[in-house]
């Protein structure tokens, strides 16, 4: 019984974990960037819908709906930073050596960690979102509400984003850019405007999830690194540019973290993450669904 | 870049000349082993001049770890063209062996740093087997695994002191310090600039320009890369073994601490990544900025380096010493008459 309670703690904060991946990866694909900063967003996300539910309501507290209501600010805003970020900076390094396009974003990492350090101090926050009874029970199984809203929501974000991708116009420009960037130029798109627009969108969906992230777990100005490397180990693992890959990678990451704290100790997580990051990256640098990553 | 250099550089020629600097390259090319001499007694003085502890000696010492730091990322990131985000494995590694050799074992000093580098260069062998196997993004963010695996285990061990670290209270003076940074940084540089003339060098170089070409011309590539790999890690290591004691105390964050990774990437690219002086240069020049900031805005050092880093990414990659370079083998140019129509001929000639 144990293990299936943690295979389903695992399950639904993995979602989470995918939904960051998924914007990591599609910055890795359209841009061919590696961006560190990306926790970063998720981190920034998270601070935004505190601030404004603390505006409104005066504490990092309220129902529900009010909550809910603050994703979209966060999303808004994370769409914005990340738009400004590739138009100003990430823009002049491309097509330059990979090693200097992730040192630009690891600059950008610290900097926006260092300064909301500054703004906001180290205490870890997080928004308390009130329920009349906070979680519920399925055939033995305990499921906490605020998890299972942050699970759909994750589902929601990362399914808009591939509507997204599919549908719309801009989707469609995205993927040709990043199919050929050169071809994309040549019947009309503007590649410039779509790399940021791709960056905007990946970054507000982590703001999103970042928002969610300080609902059930909680935030602080250095937790950045961490979910990108997380992002790293998904999407090496479900193949650079599959989006359903990044949420089966995203989902298993979540139940592994979970088993382990659970047999294990909590303490370990972070090291069975990142021992697993090397593992795999060595024996299977392709991912397991993508198309395959070019040495 | 060389574009941008010639907008802005007509009073800047007729002051310092490009054939002057290139002459200046050519006499510390022919000088090297004399004026590294020169640069340890330089370094050497200080104490024997009366400065023996306090604000300046400890920031002194500092530059000079950052430099074999700086350096030692060098000989992977600059040389051999495989940017490591986790050289600071390694000084955690030799910073948490001689901490533990000292305290739990009650061995001396100097025989826990010997351990301590040699620990690193085991740990570098083994994780270079796997990650030197990988390039490009999956390299970097690899070694950054291995940096923060490393830093998690740390925290979770017993014999680490977990989380809270490990403090030393019986250590040597600030001047054993100071000279102990100095004469590794030294050794270092000797070897370093000792193997770009070397074949090895040229075939560490040979693996950053075309890896693919050098394995072509039967070369064992992953030997080589294995051998610079554990070359850095024995002086990081080393370095790492003396700042558990420099520091009197050591935690998972200090030991293994990404910033500092970064930092001294930005000090290799500052200085001038693939040289023997550009990471030195570099480290001084940016422990410097980083040291002045630190007093006078408590707490801002590391919003500073984050902008420093994206700066000198997207303004000169080259570094002080490749831009240098560029600009003084710009002479060679209109010797040729490159550019004799655009720009006024006169300064040309005016110092041959």
């Amino acid at each position: 019984m144990a293990f299936t309670q943690f295979v389903v703690n695992g399950l639904l904060i993995g979602a989470l974990f995918a939904a960051v991946a998924v914007g990591f990866a599609l910055i890795w694909g359209v841009v061919d960037i590696i961006n560190l900063a990306h926790g970063e967003m998720v981190m920034l996300g998270g601070y935004t819908s505190y601030w404004v539910l603390t505006l409104v309501t005066g504490n990092a507290e309220g129902s529900p709906l009010l909550f809910l209501v603050t994703i979209p600010v966060a999303i808004l805003v994370l769409f914005g930073v990340g738009y400004a970020l590739q138009r100003t900076l990430v823009s002049r390094v491309i097509g330059t050596d990979i090693f200097l396009t992730l040192l630009v974003t690891f600059g950008i990492s610290i900097a926006i960690q260092q300064l909301a350090l500054q703004a906001w101090s180290a205490n870890p926050r997080s928004i308390q979102v009130s329920f009349a009874d906070p979680s519920f029970t399925v055939a033995g199984l305990v499921v906490p509400k605020m998890k299972l809203v942050a699970f759909v929501g994750a589902i929601v974000l990362t399914a808009a984003l591939y509507l997204f991708l599919q549908k719309t116009r801009t989707g469609r420009a995205i993927r040709a850019v990043s199919q050929n960037p050169e071809a994309a130029a040549l019947v009309g798109i503007d590649v410039e405007h779509t790399r940021a627009v791709t960056f905007g969108v990946s970054s507000a969906i982590a703001g999103g999830v970042g928002a969610f992230i300080a609902t059930i777990l909680n935030i602080q100005p250095q937790m950045g690194l961490i979910y990108t490397l997380k992002s790293f180990v998904i999407v090496v693992f479900g193949g650079v540019g599959s989006i359903p890959g990044a949420l089966v990678g995203g989902l298993l990451l979540g139940s592994v973290e979970e088993l382990t704290a659970g047999f294990i100790s909590s303490r370990w997580t972070l090291a069975v993450s990142f021992t697993l990051l090397i593992v795999l990256l060595v024996v299977k640098p392709q991912g397991l669904f993508g198309e395959g990553a070019e040495q | 870049m060389s574009a941008e250099s010639e907008s802005n550089s007509g009073l800047l020629r007729s002051l310092v000349p490009p054939d002057q600097v290139d002459r200046l390259f050519g006499v510390c090319g022919a000088h090297g082993w004399k004026l590294l001499a020169a640069s340890a007694v330089v370094g050497a003085l200080p104490p024997l001049l009366g400065l023996q502890q306090g604000y300046y000696m400890t920031v002194i010492s500092e530059m000079f770890l950052f430099a074999i730091l700086a350096l030692s990322w060098d000989i992977v990131g600059g040389q051999t063209g495989y940017p490591s985000f986790g050289n600071m494995a390694f000084f955690g590694i030799g910073a948490y062996t001689t901490a533990i050799l000292i305290k739990d074992f009650a061995i001396s000093f100097p025989v826990a740093m010997v351990v301590a580098g040699l620990v690193a260069v085991a740990f570098a062998a083994v994780i270079g087997a796997v990650v030197l196997r990988l390039r490009g993004h999956y390299f970097a963010i690899a070694t950054l695994g291995v940096l923060l695996a490393a830093q998690q285990i740390s925290r979770n061990l017993d014999i680490t002191g977990g989380a809270s670290g490990k403090i030393l209270l019986e250590v040597p003076s600030g001047t054993v310090f100071y000279y102990l940074f100095l004469g590794v940084l030294v050794v270092e540089m000797g070897v370093v600039y000792y193997l770009s003339n070397t074949r090895f060098g040229f075939i560490l170089n040979a693996i950053r320009d075309d890896e693919e070409k050098a394995t072509a011309m039967g070369f064992n590539t992953t030997y080589y890369k294995t051998a610079a790999w554990m070359l850095a890690s024995l002086f990081t290591g080393v370095a790492g073994g003396a700042y558990s004691l420099f520091n009197t105390f050591i935690d998972p964050q200090t030991a293994y601490n990404g910033a500092w990774n970064v930092e001294l990437i930005a000090m290799a690219l500052l200085g001038g990544s693939g040289t023997v002086a550009g990471p030195v240069i570099g480290a001084f020049g940016l422990h410097t900025v980083i040291e002045v900031v630190e007093t006078a805005f408590v707490g801002w050092q590391l919003v500073l380096l984050g902008i420093v880093v994206i700066v000198t990414v997207i303004g000169f990659p080259e570094g002080a010493v490749g831009t240098l370079r560029e600009y003084a083998s710009e002479m060679e140019y209109y010797k040729r008459g490159g550019m004799a129509a655009t720009d006024s001929g006169e300064e040309v000639s005016a110092d041959e």
